[in-house]
């Protein structure tokens, strides 16, 4: 049965194929007739050669074949085997359904990432009545600035500058000073480890990995001995901005050993010709290091220094340990649930449930991810495409 | 006196590093050193005091030795339940985690419109799930049951998932099968918002994959299912282990668990010693297994270069 099959399927091929032979030469007369009338007599401007004298040009699928494409894969289809038609068939399929499939799942998902921050949008702005009230899901039936601005008011937002209240202030003080010191030693500390050999190096780059593996909250008791008593005892870091900043200082800040890692892998990442060119020429090899490699690799700076700013922006636990009268955003959020016990709830006349406090939660939240989300919106590229830009792998 | 070249560089090496070194040494090796010494020490010598703490270094009666872990292991009733619930929950998420984000990572490596827009919101949680802020929307999601399917379940007063495997029939087949399936699906929350880095890592390594390697594959005639096994699955294997490393370290000192808070609650007890030992048995703990499965992953790993 089935070498009859296969006999016959074979002389059907070879028909086809004597067809599509015999098909094709009477298409190229044909064709050519159809060239030679020129269709569009009426509206020739001058100089118009006519369609005659070009050399007439198919696409190469179909040369000289009067045929549609779908007419000529058929025919091709019938010189196939059958594997071969079933994986076309199959990839045909695949392709017709994969994007249907794709959509649904990054919809999904993506709806569970967005949920929270609609969640936030949508309970920051309502009236906290509202929480009580079984009808009102994601649309708030009243809508108010009053969470909000009382939100502001309990996080300290509105705070003069001077006194070192404003959580504003210092988060900014912070933030990018100690995001700018923090990239340019961990850029410093990556390159040497890089590029030069020496000495214990492997042992070194292991405290490195070492810096990345053992969480800071085994380290911050000593650490607070170390800055209650710094210079023996004789100064008293604790709630001084030099409490982020010394480390920051020194590479050893917020999330640094990741930092002098993936600053490592891209410096090693770039062509040694550069500095040796370099060299030749006279340069230091600080002055290389500057003059050369930075440019180059400008946008892992970037990149890196956004990291660093949305990380000290999230730390709470490294200012918590640290900071007893400095706020800084994070913490303030962390604390809001008692601050807002103290400033709004403490009188007879509200009583707020637990389920209504959300309200004032999430408008703490939002006022608190906003500037990230800013900053995201705006510099998304450069914090996705310079990671994969940088070398982290390899 | 001329230095050689050799030399010279390698002494340019230090000045690089120097910086850093003093840092480590300050804000990292003694912290940690002295930290260690507290797991042995007895707690009544860690009093706090006015100018931080009181330590009595050189009493030879202050140090308690190895009775702190004794009591943590022999005595203590949540230490070592928490963690093995800790050490039971990460070999449970850890892997789906790995699967979520490479799966994720393969989808937005492909053309498509929107791409750079589905990328932006998937690498969102990387912004936003390191700081307090997660914290809160978990907790008042799960309070107002907007998170996971119970709010639909509510409103058909019915629970979805196990509908959907009784439908199957893969019910009650096995215990612990029906609750692996209802952990992913209760918290696949938790899943997306916790993979954010991890799916950054392998979509960098994605688009290192030779285009040489991809036009091959095609030419051979690979199905896409193919190509993810041969092609991308040996390219990625390196960041798979990589990112294994991550997720652990991730879970494990994230302040929320359970052995964590512990150690924290404990810390805010002025029990510095106990706490410490507690951390360092923890860690240690961790790097062994994570050492381990390093060593034994390391021998599937396919690395071009070597």
């Amino acid at each position: 049965m089935d070498n009859e099959k296969l006999i016959s399927a074979q002389e059907d091929a070879q028909d086809a194929l004597l067809s599509t032979a015999v098909n094709e030469s009477e298409a190229m007369e044909t064709s050519a007739e159809s060239a030679g009338s020129s269709e569009r007599p009426n509206r020739l401007p001058e100089g118009y050669i006519p369609e005659s004298a070009k050399p007439v040009v198919h696409e190469v699928k179909e040369v000289g074949s009067g045929m549609t494409p779908k007419q000529a894969m058929k025919i091709r289809m019938q010189s196939m085997n059958k594997q071969e038609i079933a994986y076309l068939r199959r990839k045909a399929v695949f392709e017709k359904c994969w994007p249907i499939f794709r959509f649904l799942i990054l919809f999904g998902l993506g709806f569970v990432i967005l949920t929270p921050l609609m969640f936030m949008i949508s309970y920051g702005f309502r009236d906290n009545r509202d929480m009580n009230d079984p009808t009102v899901m994601w649309i708030p039936r009243n809508l108010t600035l009053k969470i909000m601005k009382q939100t502001i008011d309990a996080m300290g937002l509105t705070n003069p500058i001077s006194n070192r209240q404003n959580p504003i202030f210092n988060t900014l003080v912070l933030n990018i000073g100690c995001s700018f010191l923090q990239v340019i030693t961990c850029a410093i500390t990556g390159y040497g480890f890089a590029r030069f050999k020496f000495k214990g190096r492997d042992i070194l780059f292991g405290l490195v990995i070492l810096m990345i593996l053992v969480p800071t909250q085994i380290l911050s008791i000593p650490l607070y001995n170390t800055f209650r008593n710094f210079m023996f005892g004789s100064i008293n870091l604790i709630d001084r901005f030099a409490v982020m900043y010394l480390p920051a200082m020194m590479a050893n800040g917020i999330r640094a050993g990741l930092m002098i890692f993936i600053f490592r892998q891209f410096f090693r990442g770039l062509p040694k010709e550069l500095e040796d060119a370099a060299y030749l020429d006279g340069c230091g090899p600080f002055n290389t290091f500057l003059r050369v490699m930075v440019p180059n690799a400008a946008s892992s700076f970037l990149t890196v220094f956004l990291f660093s700013i949305v990380w000290y922006w999230n730390d709470y636990y490294v200012s918590s340990a640290f900071f007893l009268n400095t706020k800084t955003i994070a913490l303030v959020l962390k604390n809001l649930d008692s601050t807002l016990n103290l400033a709004i709830f403490n009188n007879a006349n509200a009583q707020v449930s637990a389920r209504e406090k959300i309200v004032w939660l999430e408008a703490g939240c939002l006022i608190s991810i906003t500037p990230m989300l800013i900053l995201y919106a705006c510099l998304q590229k450069h914090f996705t495409e310079g990671i994969e830009r940088s070398g982290l792998v390899g | 006196m001329k230095i050689p070249y050799e030399k010279r560089k390698s002494l340019y090496g230090y000045g690089f590093i120097s910086l850093w070194f003093v840092g480590i040494l300050l804000w990292f090796l003694i912290p940690m050193v002295e930290s260690f010494c507290y797991c042995f020490m007895d707690n009544t010598s860690l009093k706090p005091d006015v100018g931080g703490m009181h330590k009595e270094w050189l009493a030879l009666d202050g140090w308690a030795w190895l009775s702190n872990f004794k009591y943590a292991f022999a005595m203590d009733p949540y230490f070592k339940q928490n963690l093995l619930n800790v050490l039971k929950d990460t070999a449970m998420t850890t892997p789906m985690i790995l699967v979520f984000s490479l799966f994720i990572a393969v989808i937005l490596n492909q053309e498509f419109k929107g791409r750079g827009f589905a990328r932006a919101i998937f690498f969102l949680p990387v912004i936003i799930a390191t700081g307090p802020v997660y914290n809160i929307i978990n907790g008042d999601m799960g309070s107002t049951g907007v998170d996971s399917g119970a709010q639909f379940s509510t409103l058909f007063e019915t629970d979805i998932v196990d509908e959907l495997l009784e439908f199957l029939g893969v019910m009650n087949i096995s215990e612990s099968l029906s609750e692996v399936i209802n952990t992913v699906t209760t918290d696949i929350f938790g899943l997306v918002w916790s993979s954010g880095i991890q799916i950054l890592i392998f979509l960098a390594a994605l688009q290192n994959i030779p285009v040489s390697a991809k036009e091959a594959a095609s030419m051979e005639g690979a199905t896409a299912w193919e190509y993810f096994w041969k092609i991308t699955l040996p390219y990625v294997s390196p960041m798979i282990l990589a990112n294994f490393i991550y997720t652990v370290i991730d879970s494990f000192t994230a302040t929320d668990n359970s052995v964590m808070s512990r150690v924290l609650e404990k810390q805010l007890d002025w029990d510095y010693a106990y706490a410490a030992s507690m951390a360092w048995s923890y860690f240690a703990i961790v790097m062994v297994v994570v050492g381990i499965i390093t060593v034994f992953v390391n021998r599937f790993i396919f690395y071009e270069v070597e």
